[in-house]
């Protein structure tokens, strides 16, 4: 499953330059695009572009067995994923009763460092490639999921919450032999 | 010695942010026309800057009092890209110091370099950013503090 033996990665890159990239990034997908809700889709889909790629990168660093659960998955994505990529851990919190919806809290955002988000652009969901990130890396492992923000520090809230909410099990994607 | 008014100024001489204490007051014009005047000796002093005097730090960002007025005292501060910052203060008996007036300005400098890495902010843009705002405040509360030093 995983590339065994790979050697750690020591290179690292600055934390402000990481943001300033992503900053410089989303400026430009802010000036292309007329809406926020088309820049906020465009940011979905490079996440999911790059969720489903780094999914790979992630087995292959961590050597995380298979998860028996949702809530196992939860924990793995939080404390290995987020912590491996963004150098946070957020808080899993706020799981709905039937256990197939929980919000991540993150009280600090690595991507918005700098950033105000101008009046006239309040629709934009600056870190919305977090939720295509998630989106794709799930959907690789047979997690079908619908990642939304529900606040954004950007926006005047205290913290950035993401909801996750499990849609169903891929069971058809599974490779014959894999099981 | 409390600070009255902010400006930062840039490196084509046109101004990017002023604010004073009290934005509705008439007085607003003439800080303009203070600030505006006091450009001629920043300029004067930042040339000189390039060749520096022995005993100077040729880091040295801070210009000094450029000149004082019957009311008010204006100091200015270049960085290396030329991007001024002009302090106006109250002229007051007290003597105001000089490392009091560098500490001002490393704030300012340092609040003017966060509210810069804004990605929707282009440089040369007048400065409308809530955070910088919320530093100039700090700033004048700040000098408000030195005041009760002699």
């Amino acid at each position: 499953m995983s590339r065994q033996g790979r050697p750690q990665d020591t290179r690292k890159v600055s934390g402000e330059l990481f943001s300033l990239t992503y900053g410089a990034l989303v400026a430009q997908l802010v000036r292309d695009y007329e809406k926020d809700e088309e820049v906020n889709q465009q940011l979905d889909k490079m996440g999911y572009n790059i969720g489903v790629r780094l999914i790979e990168d992630f087995f292959a660093r961590s050597q995380q067995g298979r998860c028996h659960d949702f809530a196992q998955a939860a924990d793995v994505l939080t404390k290995v994923g987020f912590k491996m990529f963004l150098g946070v851990v957020p808080t899993v919190a706020n799981w709905s009763a039937k256990g197939d919806e929980f919000s991540l809290i993150l009280d600090q955002n690595p991507l918005v460092d700098f950033v105000e988000l101008p009046e006239t652009h309040q629709g934009l969901l600056y870190s919305n490639i977090i939720c295509g990130v998630i989106r794709g890396a799930l959907e690789m492992v047979q997690l079908e999921v619908k990642v939304w923000f529900v606040q954004d520090q950007l926006r005047g809230s205290d913290s950035t919450e993401i909801r996750v909410k499990f849609l169903k099990k891929l069971e058809d994607a599974v490779p014959a032999g894999e099981d | 010695m409390a600070a009255v008014c902010v400006a930062v100024i840039s490196k084509q001489n046109f101004p990017l942010y002023l604010r004073s204490v009290n934005p509705q007051n008439e007085a607003d014009l003439q800080f303009q026309y203070l600030v505006h005047a006091s450009i001629d000796v920043v300029e004067e002093k930042v040339s000189t800057l390039g060749t520096p005097k022995a005993g100077q730090d040729p880091r040295e960002h801070y210009l000094g009092l450029l000149y004082p007025s019957e009311q008010y005292k204006v100091y200015g501060y270049a960085t290396n890209t030329r991007v001024k910052f002009i302090l106006v203060v109250e002229n007051t008996t007290s003597q105001s110091r000089d490392t009091e007036m560098k500490m001002l300005f490393k704030n300012l400098h340092v609040a003017y370099a966060d509210m810069l890495c804004n990605p929707f902010y282009t440089p040369g843009q007048k400065i409308t950013s809530r955070t910088f705002n919320n530093a100039v405040s700090s700033i004048f509360q700040m000098s408000k503090g030195f005041t009760s030093k002699e």
